[in-house]
């Protein structure tokens, strides 16, 4: 026997009759606020921005890639790191195999991190994914949008090392880099869109506002155990390519 | 000038913090939520399914392929279709991916259909998908109420209501409107505790988008949301169709 407690399946179906009632309140409150969301105001790109991509310099225009709406997932991958952010990876999973379905809603999809683009390229390939990746090691863009912190400003202004959570230290280990650096980057999502070639920002997120992109969790959220983080969380994640290996001393 | 209102930074980033705050109180109702999921009672499963599989028939305990828990999507794929349904392939697109941070929280994911297996295997072959496919007997997916008789589909199908999406992708799976609307599609959850199986969660509908149609939670923060008119046939197809 379990020791959680079992049922029949009538009354298995009363309680979860109950459930569905808030389910269903909170898918239709989730609509709600994507209509807040399309509601905000857009703000004008007025600034210029080189970025680096398999295909030459690019403007954050191009990046548009032909479609009129942008959705840029800001990677933590910085210029000493060797390797990506593990989490980021687990992000990027999920979205990689959905491109031609964002491709035929007008979305284009893309990644942008700070790190030369020779390794995001060779990263890219290691863990097998087709989303476009563009470097912006030789422009203000992660600055600009949050997604990177000088260092000698996140050095004066972080709490102390004991305060931040477990998964900052383990993934500056495993992206090969000093916590300071790791954390100098930053992850988030942002939104553009592109009209009479103007861009404007229409929104942008980060914390637990990326979980949308975090496939794992809504799955394990439906089962028995939950994400079982213990506090830890993220901790579990590795590269797809890193699951079963034994972890480096 | 775009027609969408325009404004600057600081006025974009007042109400995108008001709107922060409804954010996290949704992300923390659907912790809530969850929490309550989990405190379903279980439900032990005492009928004796077999699943036809590439490894031969299995029982539904042998699914869980030595893990602890198990996830099975329904996948709309009827004995005598030519080709899944494109929408649970979009589904499946999602969960695809899933599969080895799923298997390293103890958790397996499969697909379950009522086609033969050599279709099924042909099929995800195609598609790319590194998740194992089992063919069900009907009752496996008729008890949760993943399969309606045609007498329970009649006055539906003779309602002249029937949505363009369905007349749309019967076709595209080579079956009629009746034959499609026969499979229904769905998630069912299920523990493996002291060699008993437990279903634990059973979701269809919109219950699915959440965990098995990520496209949906990119396009929701997009200017243009999901923009799916309900008189149009939907959008999606299979991912090599586009």
């Amino acid at each position: 026997m379990t020791d959680h407690r079992t049922a029949t399946q009538e009354e298995w179906q009363a309680e979860r009759d109950e459930l569905l009632a808030e389910e269903k309140e909170h898918t239709r409150r989730a609509d709600e606020l994507a209509e807040k969301r399309r509601a905000l105001p857009w703000v004008p790109i007025e600034k210029e921005y080189e970025l680096e991509t398999a295909d030459g310099t690019r403007s954050l225009a191009d990046l548009f890639d032909g479609r009129s709406q942008l959705l840029i997932y800001h990677f933590m991958f910085g210029p000493s790191y060797e390797a990506g952010c593990p989490t980021c990876s687990s992000m990027v999973d999920g979205v990689d195999g959905l491109l031609p379905h964002l491709h035929a809603r007008d979305v284009t999809m893309a990644l942008v991190s700070r790190a030369p683009l020779e390794k995001l390229l060779a990263f890219r390939e290691r863990l097998g994914w087709s989303v476009p990746w563009a470097s912006s090691a030789n422009s203000d863009f992660n600055f600009d949008f949050g997604a990177s912190f000088h260092e000698e400003e996140m050095r004066a202004g972080m709490p102390p090392e004991d305060q931040l959570p477990p998964i900052a230290a383990r993934n500056a280990k495993e992206t090969g880099t000093d916590l300071v650096s790791y954390i100098s980057e930053m992850f988030g999502a942002t939104a553009f869109k592109l009209e009479d070639g103007v861009v404007y920002k229409t929104y942008a997120t980060t914390g637990r506002g990326v979980e949308f992109l975090m496939g794992y969790y809504w799955i394990l959220d439906r089962m028995s155990k939950g994400r079982d983080e213990d506090g830890a969380f993220q901790t579990w994640i590795r590269r797809h390519d890193e699951y079963g290996q034994e972890e480096t001393a | 000038m775009p027609e969408h209102r325009v404004g600057t930074q600081e006025e974009w980033q007042a109400e995108r913090d008001e709107l922060l705050k409804e954010e996290k109180e949704l992300t923390h109702r659907g912790d809530e939520v969850t929490k309550k999921r989990q405190a379903l009672p279980w439900v032990p499963v005492e009928k004796d399914y077999s699943f036809e599989t590439v490894d031969g028939t299995k029982s539904l305990a042998d699914l869980f392929d030595e893990r602890g828990q198990l996830m099975i999507y329904h996948f709309m794929f009827g004995p005598d279709w030519t080709g899944g349904c494109p929408v649970c392939s979009s589904i499946a697109d999602t969960f695809a991916p899933q599969a080895p941070h799923m298997n390293a929280r103890d958790t397996t994911l499969i697909f379950s259909s009522r086609g033969p297996v050599d279709k099924l295997e042909a099929y995800r072959q195609r598609m790319g998908w590194g998740i194992p496919w089992v063919s069900a007997e009907t009752d496996f997916h008729r008890d949760i109420g993943f399969f309606y008789t045609e007498e329970e589909l009649k006055p539906f199908l003779e309602s002249g209501k029937i949505p363009p999406t369905v007349t749309q992708n019967a076709e595209m799976c080579g079956t009629t409107e009746a034959g499609y609307v026969a499979e229904g599609p769905g998630l069912s959850v299920y523990a493996l505790d002291d060699g008993t199986v437990y279903r634990t969660y059973v979701t269809t509908a919109r219950g699915l988008e959440g965990p098995s149609m990520a496209y949906y939670q990119l396009l929701d923060r997009t200017p243009a949301g999901r923009n799916e008119p309900p008189d149009e046939p939907l959008w999606v197809r299979r991912h090599d169709e586009y």
